[in-house]
């Protein structure tokens, strides 16, 4: 595929019909398009936080508590240690795949997802916290978007846990076919993609909502 | 967490009553009842003919590439339709509701138009024209188009593609329920806030603009990830990135706004749900919420979504005047970095649609630039077509016709839109009929362009042209319609006039709007003419039979194969060796379509399952707009159960054996000679689901090839 | 193409697993991210500084992570996922950096009102929120 359309082809000597052309790379069209998909949905973040910065201004408070009033950063803290963890070792039961190892593809993708399950709870104890102190979505315009981009990424992670429970069962019933592969790598760049977002949640939302 | 409703509320039927169904609205009774009398009429003929399982099998649980696009410029005409029915009404009852002594009927106190009835029309009208006629139209335009003209056998994903057909459709089946069950939003298709805050838009009617709006939205973006992957992953050997045709091209790059732009209108509508479902304060007018937010994320998307539907309309203008010119595009590279350009300055003028918001002059001035930049690559690419025009043998069939119709529309609305981007020139006209005379000949070069793409491809599709006759009655009657109503349009705004009245203070306007009623009668003549080109091209077909490359002068790859195209678009994968493939191949001698040796041919098997997701969708839609939370939750789980299913499920594909693809491609040998078939539309049994027929005598292998058009 | 059809394992995507650089892109991150923390906890710069510093670390972080873990490199197999990412990147500044912007001329312009001043507005109470 490398010659430029500036180079005239022989018509004497020219392929009109590719035989037994092979087609095209399945796994990579799969993962090239659910990448494509991550990107969209970076973009829902990037919308996110234009709002968040929009929302930020002191009268967009309207009276309520402002993010250094009740951040709590153990939790923050702690959901990043669970999630990096979780995503490292999702990486080793990538690297498991790689050597067709089918018991530490399952068994570290399982503790992954048991760390997913420790992030959900860290999350939920977090935001149940403050519901129960009155700090809820609907008292100010910054609550909104404040807590609309927590759960929207703890919404992620659930989904990431289910989808994880339901790999571990495909594999467990048909190996490693082409359609497990790809589905393992789409899970990859999810599961991953989930820790470069959840290091701009940690540092706009917590940190630097702590100093506001 | 959900807010507090005012109004009546079941669990088993949430807001729904039967108070909500319009029985007082002599409109919408009528309406209902011709609707009723259609669809016991299509679904009656469906079940006498025997065809529910033709229907099933061949269209609606199908993963083809181009029936999915067929079904979706279906659905586009549709509403096509029901948007100019809108327009129609809107346009009459403005030239009714002129001055205080103007009477009324219906209950209205001037026309026959409730303000609260009109705003829903008018609402429905833009909402339906943008995300329901357009997109579907240009989007299955590049469904069928773009893999056949890089050499593709479907595209990336067959299953997302008709998952996209059905939320599409869920979403526009909504807009349609809603003149039976409730009512529709009326305060415009781009919405406002904080008017349609729960608060003082207490109706049902914002809830199913922001949810069909939303079904719709998914649907592109899925559409657009597929194009994209199949432009980048599923090229034919040999078409590299600088023979890729124009409109492949053109697909490229609007599909990348649509896919980066999209998933800021969910955004946006998301966060006026949440307002208006569980009480936060995004866009509220207090507690901490900003109303400008709202038309920041809109434009965000609203402004790409422009030339989201611009670029295909401009890819199709590239395809059809070089074949009707026996020329090759004027400057490649100058149209490819045109479009890019024009998709990268879309990502950056979108405040332009609120330059009174009162931002500092600097941000003012900024996208005031910005603005006119687009002016660049859009010249760029008129100044090629006339180009390519020049000094060509140029000819004035159909598809022609539209393409310069849409550029002679492009100077138009170009040259108002440059007026438009002054932000000091806005102060005076925002909002006025100028703005919307000037947009509306920016959708009209889209739709001319559609019309022009619909000529051109459709033998390509179907296997005959389209009668020429009326079609050109339909085309000048349109023009006149154009002129009739766009005309005065204009100078009503620069007299003055804002946009979306139900009464019209100023008797002086009268003369111009009841001129632009006569355009209108225009345009009810032309849908007339239409209707009878498309009767008279289906009941002549026989006349109209075209071969592979139906206008005799195509130049690009999607000619070089059959049409009506099989199932597996090309029985050998083409080799790409030049930019205009067929046009080269032509030059060459090289037309022989019939290579032999076939293979077995791998192709993603039917599915029911996109369908039901549709379904689901909007049976979830429906029920969160009527508040019905068990249906709601229900939907959901129904929609994950689903979903991981079919990921279970291994019986997703099937091989076309090489005696199959043998026997489909000597039939289309055959028939040249032989007595001809029904075209592919009406049915068929082959493995191709369509009858096949090869035509000019370029492609039976004679040594001379005439690749003249058979009607000259 | 071809042999990689036949063992999916082949595939580049499996191939460039790399346990090392897991481990090393989850050493870095933490440790800036908990440098992140301490300066927000303990307050030692002015809140612009921490502002600027823990957006620095977020940057560093995300590169790191984009190339450690992402895989975001020009290599034949991952090509079109860097393209289309270097795609998205300007798009998202774009979109946060101009609304930001114009949202910032907007509130100097029309939400003129003293720092102190939130404090002093009357708060409605909140509406119902029962259903």
């Amino acid at each position: 595929m490398s010659a430029s359309a500036a180079q005239k082809v022989d018509p004497a000597h020219a392929t009109l019909w590719a035989r037994r052309y092979p087609g095209h790379d399945m796994i990579g069209t799969r993962t090239f398009g659910f990448w494509l998909y991550m990107l969209t949905d970076a973009m829902v973040y990037a919308a996110l936080f234009a709002t968040l910065g929009v929302l930020s201004h002191v009268v967009n408070l309207a009276g309520g508590p402002s993010s250094s009033a009740f951040i709590n950063p153990v939790y923050a803290y702690g959901e990043t240690i669970t999630l990096f963890l979780s995503v490292l070792i999702y990486g080793y039961s990538m690297v498991a795949l790689k050597n067709g190892n089918r018991g530490g593809v399952i068994g570290s993708m399982f503790a992954a997802m048991l760390l997913g399950v420790v992030y959900l709870v860290i999350a939920g104890i977090d935001i149940g916290n403050m519901f129960a102190h009155g700090i809820v979505p609907q008292v100010s315009g910054f609550l909104s978007i404040f807590f609309t981009l927590i759960i929207y990424h703890a919404l992620h992670i659930l989904v990431g846990v289910v989808w994880m429970l339901v790999m571990m069962v495909q594999i467990a019933r048909e190996g490693f076919s082409a359609n497990v592969v790809y589905r393992l790598i789409n899970l990859r760049l999810f599961w991953h993609f989930q820790a470069v977002i959840w290091t701009f949640v940690f540092t706009f939302v917590y940190l630097q909502g702590m100093v506001a | 967490m959900l807010v507090h409703l005012q109004g009546p509320w079941t669990p088993l039927l949430g807001r729904l009553t039967l108070q909500q169904i319009p029985f007082h609205v002599p409109i919408l009774v009528v309406t209902f009842i011709v609707v009723a009398i259609l669809a016991a009429v299509v679904l009656g003929a469906t079940t006498y003919f025997g065809k529910w399982g033709y229907l099933w099998r061949e269209w609606l649980t199908t993963v083809d590439h181009k029936k999915i696009g067929v079904m979706y410029i279906l659905l586009g005409l549709v509403m096509l339709l029901r948007g100019f029915v809108d327009a129609l009404m809107i346009r009459t009852q403005q030239a009714m509701a002129v001055g205080p002594s103007s009477p009324g009927y219906m209950g209205a106190v001037h026309g026959y138009l409730t303000p609260f009835h009109l705003g829903q029309i008018f609402t429905a009208h833009g909402l339906i024209m943008i995300v329901f006629a357009a997109t579907p139209l240009l989007v299955g335009l590049m469904n069928i188009i773009v893999p056949l003209q890089i050499g593709a056998r479907d595209m990336a994903y067959p299953y997302l593609n008709a998952l996209g057909l059905w939320l599409t459709t869920a979403g526009a089946a909504l807009v349609m329920v809603s003149l039976f069950v409730g009512n529709f939003a009326h305060g415009g298709w781009y919405g406002f806030v904080p008017y349609f805050e729960l608060s003082y838009s207490p109706g049902v009617g914002v809830d199913y603009w922001m949810w069909s709006f939303q079904l719709a939205a998914i649907g592109t973006s899925l559409g657009s990830i597929n194009l994209i992957a199949t432009i980048v992953k599923m090229r034919a050997p040999g078409m590299t990135w600088m023979r890729m045709p124009m409109f492949t091209w053109a697909s490229l790059s609007t599909n990348l706004i649509a896919l980066t732009s999209f998933p800021v209108l969910m955004v946006t509508l998301a966060l006026l749900g949440m307002d208006r479902y569980l009480g936060t304060h995004f866009y509220t007018a207090g507690m901490g919420g900003n109303l400008m937010l709202y038309n920041d994320l809109f434009w965000v998307w609203g402004h790409p979504e422009v030339y989201f539907l611009i670029l295909p309309a401009f890819g199709i203008m590239s395809e059809i005047i070089p074949t009707f010119s026996e020329k090759t595009l004027f400057g490649y590279a100058t149209m490819v970095i045109a479009s890019f350009a024009i998709g990268g300055v879309a990502w950056g003028v979108w405040l332009h649609h609120f330059f009174t918001m009162a931002a500092a002059p600097s941000v003012n001035s900024f996208y005031s630039v910005t603005t006119m930049l687009v002016g660049i690559p859009t010249g760029v690419k008129v100044f090629n077509w006339i180009f390519t025009m020049y000094r060509g043998r140029v000819r004035y069939e159909l598809p022609m016709l539209w393409a310069l119709l849409a550029l002679f529309l492009l100077l138009v609305g170009g040259m108002s839109g440059m007026m438009n981007a002054f932000a000091s020139s806005d102060y005076m006209w925002h909002n006025s009929l100028f703005v919307v005379a000037h947009f509306h000949m920016m959708v009209l070069v889209i739709a001319a362009s559609v019309f022009g793409a619909v000529e051109y491809w459709f033998p390509k599709v179907f296997g005959f042209k389209l009668e020429q006759k009326w079609g050109k009655w339909f085309f000048w009657f349109m023009i006149l319609g154009t002129g009739w109503v766009f005309v005065p349009m204009f100078l009503l705004g620069f007299g003055g006039m804002t946009r979306r009245l139900d009464y019209i203070h100023y008797t002086q306007w009268s003369p111009y709007l009841h001129i632009m009623l006569i355009g209108m009668v225009f345009y009810v003549i032309a849908v007339v003419f239409f209707v009878a080109h498309l009767y008279i091209s289906l009941r002549d077909r026989a006349k109209n039979r075209a071969g592979a490359d139906a206008w005799g002068s195509g130049r690009s790859l999607e000619w070089a194969t059959h049409s009506p195209v099989p199932a597996y678009n090309f029985a050998i994968t083409p080799h790409v060796n030049a930019r205009d493939e067929w046009a080269w191949r032509k030059e060459n001698g090289l037309t022989e379509l019939h290579p032999g040796d076939y293979e077995s041919i791998h192709m993603p098997k039917n599915t029911g399952v996109p369908l039901f997701l549709g379904i689901l969708f909007m049976g979830l839609a429906f029920a969160l707009i009527w508040r019905i939370w068990w249906l709601a939750l229900l939907c959901v789980a129904l929609i994950v159960v689903l979903i991981i299913l079919r990921s279970f499920d291994h019986d997703t594909d099937m091989t076309i054996p090489a005696e199959d693809v043998e026997q489909v491609e000597s039939d289309a040998r055959d028939e040249t000679s032989t007595a001809i078939r029904p075209a592919g539309v009406l049915g068929g049994t082959a493995i191709a689901h369509s009858t096949l027929q090869s035509g000019t005598g370029g492609i039976s292998g004679s040594t001379s090839p005439s690749w003249t058009p058979m009607d000259r | 193409m071809t042999e990689h059809t036949q063992n999916p394992l082949n595939h580049p995507e499996v191939q460039l697993a790399n346990g090392r650089a897991y481990l090393a892109s989850f050493i870095i991150s933490m440790l800036l991210m908990t440098a992140g923390l301490w300066l927000a906890v303990t307050h030692i710069t002015t809140p612009f500084g921490t502002v600027l510093v823990t957006s620095l670390l977020a940057g560093v972080v995300v590169i790191i992570q984009g190339y450690f873990i992402l895989h975001m490199d020009i290599s034949h197999a991952q090509m079109w996922h860097t393209v289309a990412m270097v795609l998205f990147l300007p798009l998202f500044v774009v979109t946060i950096g101009l609304t930001a912007w114009m949202f910032h001329g907007l509130y100097q312009r029309t939400m003129i009102m003293p720092p102190a001043a939130s404090s002093v507005i009357n708060i409605p109470p909140m509406p119902s929120m029962s259903h």
